[in-house]
């Protein structure tokens, strides 16, 4: 194999010499139509390195054009899981764990610069605006709700059999808490501020967001396999990519038609020096703690691809239940970090779930930033957050070279309220947190773009949704495809499984030479790499088969894999 | 760790006893490269994670922030003569997170080794020529004892 590329390589730069030659030679002519071929200047083809390395990141080059150049939003999310019938292996990203010392490894897997903001004071007299007017009119409507919502989950909790368990009894509360201070927070603003009246809310949404991440280590079985092959001896300790998967359910998202203004200017934004300083993990995640499972690439912001849906978040409300379950050991410091790991994931995998319905993803750079606001809470303790994202591309060789980072900033949590008393009332009610808390309403989107900026990869006006194929068949198709990727269901041929017995007696240690080797990893077979169209096709019964009874073409459904 | 099991409670017999548990751990060098402040052991399989943060917290005072365990299958060896398979026991492992501070190195134990080898190389090369002086001065005279010359 060797000794072929080497020759490739010498027959390029044999005719790249004889091109070189005969075009000194000839005598410079007039160009007429018929030898539009010949050009003054000489243009010789690019001459491309045809090392193992730079042929592998090609292909991948190529794979990511492929992505760009697909039409819809759903052909481009099967695209990405063409390769792997059974998903991919991915690191497990949730709103329910964050491991200890977890700051460095989010800020790496997200590109992520964070800015921590003081505690904003409480304003002088002299300093007050017509902002401490709406505070003073949402105050009480909020004081009510707190107490009504404790009220009502007290008396749920008396009618519960068995008692749930603190995390639950948090999840419940602070849902009741976060859905009423909506409403009124709403109901207050919404005079002044038009926006508000445009806004979608989803509560407990789904928010799903796919990325690769690139400078990790490779793991031991990858050197040991690059190792055993003398042409990838020399790249066998070179750093990998890595999958990763986040899955998020916040208390409650508002959506808006347009985008949150930018904080961040293009300028600030691309800063190599500022991107090369980041923390970088290099280590496996399951070393901090974090899992990986095996799952289809599944990108969901909280609805299904619509054309005229509220498309941008706003808002988002994050709960920090879980957060009680880490070891008291973490000390305090740490679990204000898991709370910034915890905003920084769940705004990066919003703001990339509603990027990918706009046709970029984890391969196909961001044409234009990206914002949204995240309030993490337990009903008590607030904390706020902005985010801004500037680049998807973090993975391969990306992680060192591309100059754009994303940014956070955020305060540590603050009490909203010191406590309810036994009467039911509220103490010491905090309106500095609640000032903050609206300041993230107020903030109006207002950046609008023409869908031709807001949609640079996707198929033109006509074209941007499966739903807007022709062919009713293939639209249902990857309709299909598309909702039974996301549905995350088992797949209807399950993964063949090894028994235990025989793995001792056929795999460690072969005791049955004389048995047929039927079993599939006696046959050298990987189920893992069985691609997503390697399926038997749908039959179409006769009496609905097109064409007629006899058509022996049509026997099976068409299949519209991209 | 005591070398008896705790023993079954039969009516009767006093209730209140402590024995010293079968509780070990063992050190061990990680096989995947991990953070700094996290240090690998190998424990009894009776062992759970909170005996492992105590253990390390009331007898060695180590700062302990996180303990996740995991249970290896044992290796499984087949008989060379009879063809047999056998089984090793089943290891826990406990990965023991420190403070972020912290740092821990797995010590070089064996730090003079290659000294040491080099050392024992040159005496046993020593007696190599010695004997090989001792063939070539008996050439002439084969079968001569070692002690039948001046």
């Amino acid at each position: 194999m060797l000794t072929l590329r080497r020759g490739e390589q010498l027959r390029a730069r044999l005719n790249a010499a004889c091109r070189r030659y005969l075009s000194v030679k000839a005598e410079p002519k007039a160009v007429t139509v018929a030898d539009a071929e010949y050009t003054a200047e000489p243009e010789y083809p690019v001459i491309r390195d045809l090392s193992y390395k730079s042929r592998k990141l090609q292909t991948a080059a190529e794979w990511h054009e492929q992505i760009r150049q697909l039409p819809t939003v759903e052909e481009k999310m099967i695209k990405v899981n063409m390769p792997r019938y059974y998903g991919y292996k991915v690191v497990d990203l949730n709103d329910t764990k964050i491991p200890y010392n977890a700051l460095p490894l989010t800020q790496h897997y997200t590109r992520t610069v964070l800015e921590e903001l003081p505690t904003p004071q409480a304003k002088t007299e002299d300093k007050k605006d017509d902002l401490d007017a709406t505070v003073k009119m949402a105050r009480d409507d909020i004081i009510e709700a707190l107490e009504y919502a404790h009220d009502v989950y007290k008396h749920q909790l008396q009618l519960m059999a068995t008692p749930p368990d603190a995390v639950k009894r948090e999840q419940q509360l602070t849902q009741i808490i976060v859905e009423l201070v909506n409403r009124s927070a709403l109901q207050v603003l919404s005079a002044d501020y038009g926006h508000l009246n445009e806004v979608e809310i989803d509560y407990n949404p789904r928010h799903e967001a796919f990325w690769a991440v690139g400078g990790v280590d490779p793991p031991k079985n990858v050197v040991k396999s690059k190792e055993g092959r003398p042409w990838q001896k020399d790249d066998a300790h070179d750093s990998c990519d890595r999958l990763v998967q986040y899955t998020g359910q916040p208390y409650l998202a508002l959506r808006h038609r347009h985008q949150l203004p930018t904080w961040k200017s293009p300028e600030e934004s691309e800063n190599l020096t500022l991107a090369q300083q980041l923390p970088r993990f290099k280590i496996d995640a399951r070393t901090l703690g974090y899992s990986t499972k095996y799952q289809h690439a599944v990108n969901v912001p909280g609805y299904w691809p619509s054309a005229n849906a509220p498309n941008f978040g706003m808002l988002s409300f994050q709960s920090r239940a879980h957060l009680q379950l880490r070891p008291k050991s973490c000390g305090e410091r740490d679990d204000l970090e898991a709370l910034h790991a915890l905003a920084i994931q769940s705004s990066y995998a919003w703001l990339l779930a509603q990027a990918n319905y706009h046709g970029f993803n984890t391969y196909n750079e961001l044409t234009y930033p990206w914002n949204t606001q995240t309030v993490i809470t337990n009903g008590r303790e607030w904390s706020f957050y902005e985010y801004q994202l500037n680049t998807l591309l973090v993975h391969g060789a990306y992680v060192d070279t591309n100059p754009r980072v994303n940014f956070c900033r955020g305060t540590a949590p603050q009490p909203l309220y010191a406590e309810i008393s036994t009467e039911g009332k509220c103490v010491d009610f905090n309106d500095n947190t609640l000032r903050q808390l609206l300041e993230l309403y107020i903030r109006a989107p207002s950046i609008r773009r023409t869908a031709d900026e807001l949609l640079p990869y996707m198929g033109g006006p006509a074209l941007r949704r499966a739903a807007d194929y022709e062919n009713a068949e293939q639209r249902e198709f990857l309709e299909h495809t598309f909702k039974h990727l996301a549905s995350k269901r088992p797949r209807h041929l399950e993964l063949p499984e090894v028994y235990m017995w025989e793995k001792i007696y056929k795999i460690d240690n072969k005791t049955r030479a004389l048995e047929a080797r039927r079993r599939f990893f006696e046959r050298d077979i990987n189920p893992w790499r069985r691609t997503l169209d390697q399926h038997d096709k749908v039959y179409v019964p006769k009496a609905e088969r097109p064409g007629g009874r006899k058509n022996r073409e049509g026997r099976f459904k068409k299949t519209y894999y991209p | 760790m005591s070398t008896r099991w705790y023993p079954i409670y039969q009516r009767g017999n006093p209730q209140l006893r402590v024995f010293l548990p079968n509780f070990w751990m063992k050190l061990v060098r990680p096989t995947e490269e991990q953070p700094a402040n996290v240090v690998t052991f190998a424990v009894s399989t009776e062992m759970t994670k909170y005996d492992v943060k105590n253990y390390l917290e009331k007898i060695y005072k180590l700062p302990v922030v996180d303990v996740r365990t995991r249970i290896a299958l044992g290796e499984t060896k087949r008989d060379q003569t009879y063809g047999y398979v056998t089984k090793k026991d089943d290891v826990k492992y406990a990965y023991v997170t420190m403070p972020k501070t912290e740092a821990f190195t797995f010590p070089d134990i064996f730090v003079n080794k290659a000294e040491k080898q080099e050392k024992e190389e040159k005496s046993l090369d020593e007696s190599k020529a010695g004997f090989r002086r001792f063939l070539d001065r008996n050439k002439k005279r084969p079968g001569t004892p070692g002690w039948y010359s001046i």
